[in-house]
């Protein structure tokens, strides 16, 4: 650790644990605490990463927790950030996205062909011939990218917590510290946030030296860390500014969502760089990159240094470094000023050259020296360190996503808040305030009106602190004709790259960014958009409000899958029954969010498993779970008028202690739900819907309900019901042991609904056949349904019932001709469509969808229609959307199929072009390998056609309407 | 090293010929005006110019060319629809994007990649296999795969979805390509403009002025323009426009929303689409996951970012793809989709003498770019419908005579 | 994230909500045209603005009327959708 300093008064070290980590095969040492880079730097390792476009080598830039030149790689993580992330004990590191390794990178092959490749240089080559451009996307695809992945790496998830608190105040440098205690100090719950690990920010490194601030430090820190109103998140950055004040907040240990009711701004400012030749040398850096390297790590930046300054800041930087034992070569300002600063540089006796303009930085595996021009006159000085102090750019994030904007102030040559949303406050630096004492109190300002703000109390009108003078140089970039001047340290551009966009027409910031991609890389522009900006204007001539600046949209940082996606919550619903499903070997399918039984496993295969089960509903007794089903119970003085409007049948003659088939349209006619609607008493119906609909059905009734303003109340029965669906010819015979109902045709006719006792459990009895048997549908409350089912299937063993799933129930339905609604429907099939012009009523006064309806019934061009294949052969078999074709033309396609056990035939269901309908017409259906079957369009029901299975003898006469 | 690079060794940057002219005045009068300078737009431009010999066009952009949605989308080409209509249409979108670097002497990027739109229910298989049929049936390469496949092709994808919902199949579409969004729509740009077409940024519509029925003009905030004929090609400032001309559409605006990780070594080069999860993901030559979801929930005119957005996105991809966890997501955005009823586009005449339209794009606008600004020319040259996008008329709604392509997936990128 | 303040049912997510389109007059059955019918199936006025909506809000199972610019996102009314009903106070244009 040869450049490690002696203890400094602020680092963040503990210098009791020594950290051994590896680094490209070689072992270095640390202390808890370091960050990668830091640690890297300490032991004089210069070249930390490989550049994305040249390969050439690059050092610490701005080491503010957005270098993306000092990319990592672990064999668990890519693109480790190396000045945020801390040493840890066998941590194994290597440089991302370099060829060989980071000493002897192949890649740096590019820099040598890298004047043929000007900007956007990919869209003026490759793509003829076409038969070559694979092969050079290949190529460019092998280039690009960081960082690896592994896909063997499992599923990390992040827990997420919440937060509320009234004021949240983004960044704890001396402005948010003051602005958090302020609003402290009103009563009102802080949390204050910053992305170091430490609070303190530019007050610790920027003022380390500064005996005056001593007291401050403490006052705002003990006032902190003792206030019981504030909370501290540190090591945490402000991910996203989203809608009325939340902010996502991201920590190693996951996101926080944190609620506010005003938020302050304090930021701060990104430092930016100097563009001139070779400004990507391993050693130059920005000046705040070794005043933090200094007091939070206690590593020398360099051992000679030279600052290259637009501001006074650079002064200070200059007095720190050579308090720390660096020599301090001269200060080169590009121009000149006055200030405390100054007076003690020049006292110091560090040499100042004023109105410098920079030419050059030499050195070849990191910086050697530094060529300048000072009136007039060119001078070289050796260095190993260049620290740039050339100016500042807001961090502005929060503000731009809360809907703010920015304007740019030509006396401090900086862009300013200009507008700030409703509870959104800014101070500090970001503000435009650089005296330490005018932060402090442009802090309590805001942290006062955003207290107030949250109390819903009048705010206070605020003193303006901004500086009198530029911090920042208005255009910090030498142009040099040999290049190698760079704006864009992610993307590799050069300042010629920019010009070049501009020169092409590529004059909007927006186009500019896009062309070039500056700011397009992991540190988003934090580094680049700003001299971005600065070329663009001056190249055109125009103000820098006129040129615009471009929007800082989420993330702040790039923050990991696992933590925005939290930990996995995907709800499952289980019906009552389920515990039995699965002891019986069910296989269970989704179904929406519930988990339905597909089919019973009996050893066989699947679709052995399903014919027994349809042979024992068609011979005997079989019992499905439909508790799945939509429950709604609708009852009121109106109800019979809105289960009239609803539906497109006829609801209000129904007579008490019936069943009703129930088809819903929407407002254009098109079929969404259907199911079974029984009537109470006069003021009570009880409907089910399909299974995935119910919750959109229900809304939807209860939106119908408040428009119509009728006087009726509908309830959402599905989750505390159960119901299940007794099946078969013996069906009857099963029920008969467990109740005392009269279950005579004469004493519950098809279609009737009974209210009995089964085994002494109230259930609700609707004699129903979806699946074209003898059939009674059993609803009861959810906690019964259990005890119901089994005893059921215990009285029906001697007629050896057998649950059975949904395919088996898809294929009796199928014999049945009955339609599934999505299956044999789809997002624009009106019931005339489906052949089920009886199920619309259009003689009522009105309904759902009737006008739509009405003019639908006249322009009907296709229909569903049943078939059956004229071949059996298996491989002859079409799939569900397989084609009919006719004279070449699409003209439908199958929308259900399934062999018949009971008729010994494949039969199914089809929407074909109405010319097809006729019965007895055949159908040529494409197989998805092209080969074509025919099959012959067939009366449904296929299956006992008469309904005499399901209905024996006499029937209660209902009038379908 | 391909020869075209080579005159840059020694040429300045300056030297390279301007893709967009300087500013210009603007004339009195044209004799056609788009509305909009995206990618629609300006291959409508193009097209008016090159085959029709219409130039005294001007393209009027509220912003910067390409900044709408043409800028915002996920650069997804296919052609694998549902419906006749669709499937013949955006085939011919297909076909021109294949040849477009040559004809613009420009790189759009266009790299086949290959598509599957993974199916975790048999309702979506049934649907993937009639796209599938349809497709085939008008000789678009499409096919049904099962499991095995895909794990062959995309072998670090997790089928079995962490358990719930596994895949069951999917929808291979071959065709499927991403391309250099911007390229597109600057490419066309470029070659309106050699041909004389007039782009103007920063120009933004006010008003549509109609005398007896007829269009006669614009207002912008540059001033008055004489024409009888405007096109908007607007996308999500689709009602903005027909306000002005107080045309109803069925057309509602949602948000839709994208986001992409920070560059990894590319390691994906199929894109996945997963209606069920509402995710579809490609990775870019820039090694960046370029991933998006389904439209947001409610009508909004805005392109903010939300974070239950990312935070579903990110839940959903991690079923597929486990390993992602640990990338980072860098950057989210939204773009403004125009949304119909039946989810098919509406194009061309309307009951307004010389006003057309090319809106109702939704979530697909950008696969759409060459075929609808050529089609759009020509119904604009003819001023009659070109066959193509008859069936997308504004007139079917009152027809009740919908494009069925809402039969097709939720998620239709 | 976004937070709605209602009167009846305090400061929620809008995530709990539901959103159910714009609050239209469905034009009187009786006297209806073939074009108006289609007007009010298929056609919207959906310019950015400030209008009057349906959103259903799951855990109480209830419907409101949001009063919400669609350009700004900001919902400056929260109504019980029954008492806007009955007040018969629908303001599409």
């Amino acid at each position: 650790m040869k450049l490690r300093l002696p203890p400094q008064p602020y680092e963040w070290l503990d210098r009791k644990q020594i950290i051994e980590f590896e680094f490209e095969g070689e072992v270095y040492e640390g202390f808890k605490g370091d960050v990668i880079s830091g640690a890297l730097w300490a032991n004089g390792v210069k070249t930390l990463g490989r550049s994305f476009k040249y390969h050439r080598r690059r050092g610490l830039l701005s080491f503010a927790n957005h270098d993306i030149n000092a990319l990592f790689q672990s064999k668990d993580y890519p693109n480790i950030r190396g000045d945020v992330t801390q040493i840890e004990d066998y941590m194994n590191v290597r440089a991302v996205n370099t060829f060989g390794s980071l000493k002897h990178d192949k890649g740096t092959l590019v820099e040598w062909i890298g004047k043929f490749l000007p900007v956007g240089f990919y869209y003026k080559a490759f793509y003829s011939p076409k038969f070559l451009f694979p092969k050079w996307e290949s190529l460019i695809r092998t280039m690009a990218g960081l960082g690896k992945v592994d896909t063997a790496w499992g599923e990390e998830r992040k827990p997420k917590r919440y937060l509320h608190c009234d004021v949240a105040v983004i960044g704890a440098g001396p402005s948010g510290m003051a602005a958090a205690l302020k609003a402290a100090e009103q009563g009102v719950d802080v949390c204050l946030i910053d992305e170091n690990a430490f609070i303190g920010g530019s007050l610790d490194y920027q003022y380390a030296n500064e005996p005056e601030q001593v007291s401050n430090r403490k006052r705002l820190k003990q006032g902190i860390a003792s206030h019981p109103n504030i909370q501290v998140v540190s090591s945490a950055y402000v991910a996203g500014y989203y809608g009325d004040h939340w902010l996502a907040i991201n920590t190693p240990q996951g996101l926080i969502k944190l609620s506010a009711q005003s938020v302050v701004v304090a930021t701060g400012v990104f430092e930016q760089p100097a563009v001139f030749r070779n400004n990507d040398l391993p050693g130059v850096m920005n000046a705040s990159a070794a005043q933090r390297l200094i007091s939070r790590y206690a590593v020398k930046p360099c051992n000679t240094a030279v600052v290259l300054t637009a501001n006074a800041e650079g002064y200070r930087a200059a007095l720190d470094m050579q308090q720390s034992g660096i020599e301090v070569k001269a200060i080169l300002d590009t121009g000149e000023r006055l200030c405390r600063w100054v007076q003690e540089a020049e006292s110091s006796g560090i040499i100042i050259y004023k109105n410098v303009e920079m030419v050059e930085a030499i050195g070849k595996q990191a910086l050697e020296g530094i060529v300048f021009k000072a009136n007039g006159e060119q001078k070289t000085l050796e260095c190993d360190g260049l620290l740039m102090s050339v100016g500042w750019a807001p961090a502005g994030a929060p503000i731009y996503q809360a809907g703010g904007r920015f304007s740019y102030d030509s006396t401090l040559e900086q862009l300013l808040p200009s507008l700030l949303p409703d509870g959104v406050f800014a101070c500090g630096r970001l503000n435009g305030v650089f005296d330490i004492e005018h932060r402090i109190q442009d802090g309590e300002q805001a942290g006062l009106n955003a207290a107030l703000y949250a109390k819903r109390e009048p705010l206070v009108d605020c003193l303006d602190f901004r500086a009198a003078q530029a911090h920042s140089h208005p255009f910090p970039i030498w142009e040099h004709e040999k290049g190698k001047n760079f704006v864009d340290f992610d993307e590799d551009l050069q300042l010629k790259d920019l010009k070049g966009a501009i020169a092409q027409g590529f004059d909007n910031i927006e186009l500019m960014k896009r062309f070039s991609t500056i700011g397009m890389g992991p540190s988003q522009g934090k580094h680049s958009n700003m001299n971005g900006i600065r070329i663009l204007a001056k190249a055109r001539g125009q103000s820098i409000d006129a040129t615009g600046s471009t929007t800082a949209r989420p993330m702040f940082h790039p923050t990991p899958v696992s933590h925005l996606a939290g930990m996995r919550f995907r709800p499952e619903r289980l019906t009552p029954i389920h515990t039995f499903h699965q002891q019986a070997q069910a296989k269970f399918m989704e179904a929406g969010a519930w988990l339905r039984p597909e089919y019973y496993r009996t050893g066989l295969p699947r679709k052995m498993c399903i014919e027994a089960e349809v042979k024992a509903v068609r011979n005997s007794a079989g019992l499905i779970d439909v508790s799945t089903l939509g429950k709604l119970e609708v009852f009121g003085q109106d109800a019979a008028e809105l289960m009239d409007r609803l539906y497109t049948m006829r609801m209000s003659n129904m007579k008490i202690g019936a069943s009703r088939y129930a088809l819903m349209v929407d407002d254009a006619g098109v079929v969404i739900d259907d199911g079974v609607a029984i009537r109470y008493s006069e003021e009570h119906f009880y409907v089910s819907t399909t299974t995935t609909s119910s919750d959109s059905a229900y809304r939807m009734i209860q939106k119908k309900l408040i428009e119509w303003k009728l006087s009726a109340t509908v309830l959402n029965r599905t989750g505390q019901l159960a119901a299940m669906n007794l099946a078969g010819p013996n069906s009857r015979k099963v029920l008969a042991k467990l109740t005392d109902l009269d279950l005579s045709n004469e004493g519950f006719p098809y279609l009737a609904m009974r209210q009995a006792k089964l085994s002494g459990y109230p259930v609700t009895l609707i004699r129903v056949g979806f699946v074209g048997e003898l059939g009674y549908e059993i609803h009861t409350d959810a906690s019964n349904g259990l005890a119901i089912w089994k005893t059921i299937m215990k009285a029906g063993e001697e007629f050896s019932i057998r649950p059975f799933g949904v395919e088996a129930q898809r294929l009796l339905r199928l014999e049945k001709g009955h339609i599934i609604v999505g299956q044999d429907t789809d997002g624009l099939t009106n019931p005339f469509e489906a052949d089920m012009g009886w199920a619309v009523h259009l003689q009522k006064p009105y309904f759902l969808g009737k006008p739509s309806l009405s003019k639908l019934k006249v322009m009907q061009s296709r229909t569903l229609v049943g078939f059956e294949l004229l071949s059996n052969q298996a491989e002859h078999v079409p799939l569900e959307s397989n084609l009919v074709i006719e004279d070449g033309e699409m003209a439908g396609r199958i929308t259900s199929i399934g062999f018949s056990p009971a008729l010994d035939k494949h039969i199914g269901l089809a929407m074909v072009d109405v010319a097809l309908k006729a019965i007895g017409s055949t159908l040529h259906m494409r197989l998805s390998n092209g080969r074509m079957v025919q099959a012959k369009v067939v009366e449904t029901p296929f299956y006992d056609p008469q309904g005499l299975l399901q209905k024996p003898q006499e029937t209660l006469q209902e009038e379908v309407a | 090293m391909p020869l075209r690079l080579l005159k840059y060794a020694w040429q300045k940057p300056e030297e390279e010929p301007r893709f967009f002219p300087d500013e210009k005045p603007l004339k009195k009068a044209y004799d056609v005006v788009i509305i909009g300078g995206g990618g629609h737009g300006m291959a409508c431009a193009y097209y008016l110019a090159k085959e029709h010999g219409i130039t005294n066009v001007a393209v009027l952009e509220q912003g910067y060319i390409g900044g709408g949605n043409t800028g915002r989308n996920t650069t997804i080409v296919r052609s694998n629809y549902l419906t006749a209509e669709g499937v013949k249409f955006y085939d011919q979108s297909v076909k021109l994007f294949e040849d477009l670097s040559d004809e613009f002497d420009l790189n759009i990027f266009y790299s086949n990649r290959g598509h599957f739109t993974l199916a975790h229910t048999d309702s979506a298989m049934r649907t993937m296999r009639w796209r599938a049929e349809v497709n085939k049936h008008y000789g678009i390469d499409s096919e049904v795969v099962d499991v095995e496949t895909i794990q062959k092709d995309i072998p670090y994808m997790d089928v079995q979805c962490n358990g719930q919902h596994p895949v069951m199949g999917a929808l291979y579409h071959a065709p499927g390509s991403v391309a250099r969004h911007d390229a597109v729509a600057w490419g066309y740009a470029r070659g309106a403009q050699m041909r004389g077409v007039e782009i103007h940024q920063k120009t933004q519509v006010t008003e549509i002025k109609t005398k007896d029925g007829k269009v006669v003009g614009v207002q912008t905030n540059r001033g008055f323009i004489e024409t009888s004929k405007v096109i908007s090609m607007v996308a999500g400032s689709t009602p903005r426009i027909t306000k002005m001309v107080d045309m109803q559409t069925p057309i509602e605006v949602f948000p839709l929303q994208a986001c992409v990780t920070e560059p990894v070594k590319p390691f994906m080069n199929t894109i996945v689409v997963s209606g069920s999860l509402h995710v579809y993901v490609s990775q870019s030559s820039r090694g960046e996951l370029v991933m998006g979801a389904s439209v947001d929930p409610a009508e909004l005119h805005s392109t903010r970012s939300t974070l239950d957005f990312v935070e579903g996105l990110t839940d959903q991809m991690m079923d597929l793809f486990p390993f992602t966890s640990r990338v980072k997501i860098m950057r989210q955005w939204a773009g403004m989709s125009d949304i119909t009823p039946d989810f098919a586009p509406i194009m061309g005449k309307t009951d307004l003498e010389g006003f057309y339209l090319d809106a109702g794009w939704g979530t697909w606008g950008f696969k759409a770019t060459p075929v609808s600004g050529k089609t759009m020319a020509y119904t604009v040259a003819n001023d009659r419908n070109h066959d193509l996008i008859k069936p997308f008329n504004l007139s079917r709604f009152e027809e009740f005579a919908l494009v069925g392509e809402k039969g097709a997936a939720s998620v239709g990128h | 994230m976004k937070f709605v303040s209602c009167p009846h049912i305090g400061n929620r997510a809008l995530s709990e909500f539901t959103y159910g389109g714009a609050l239209r007059n469905e034009p009187d059955f009786e006297t209806v045209s073939d074009k108006q019918w289609a007007d009010y199936v298929f056609h919207r006025h959906s310019e950015p603005k400030t209008q009057q909506e349906w959103w259903y809000h799951r855990p109480t199972g209830m419907w409101f009327i949001f009063t919400r610019n669609t350009l700004t996102d900001v919902i400056s009314q929260v109504e019980l959708a029954t008492e806007v009903c009955t007040k018969g106070a629908l303001n599409e244009a």
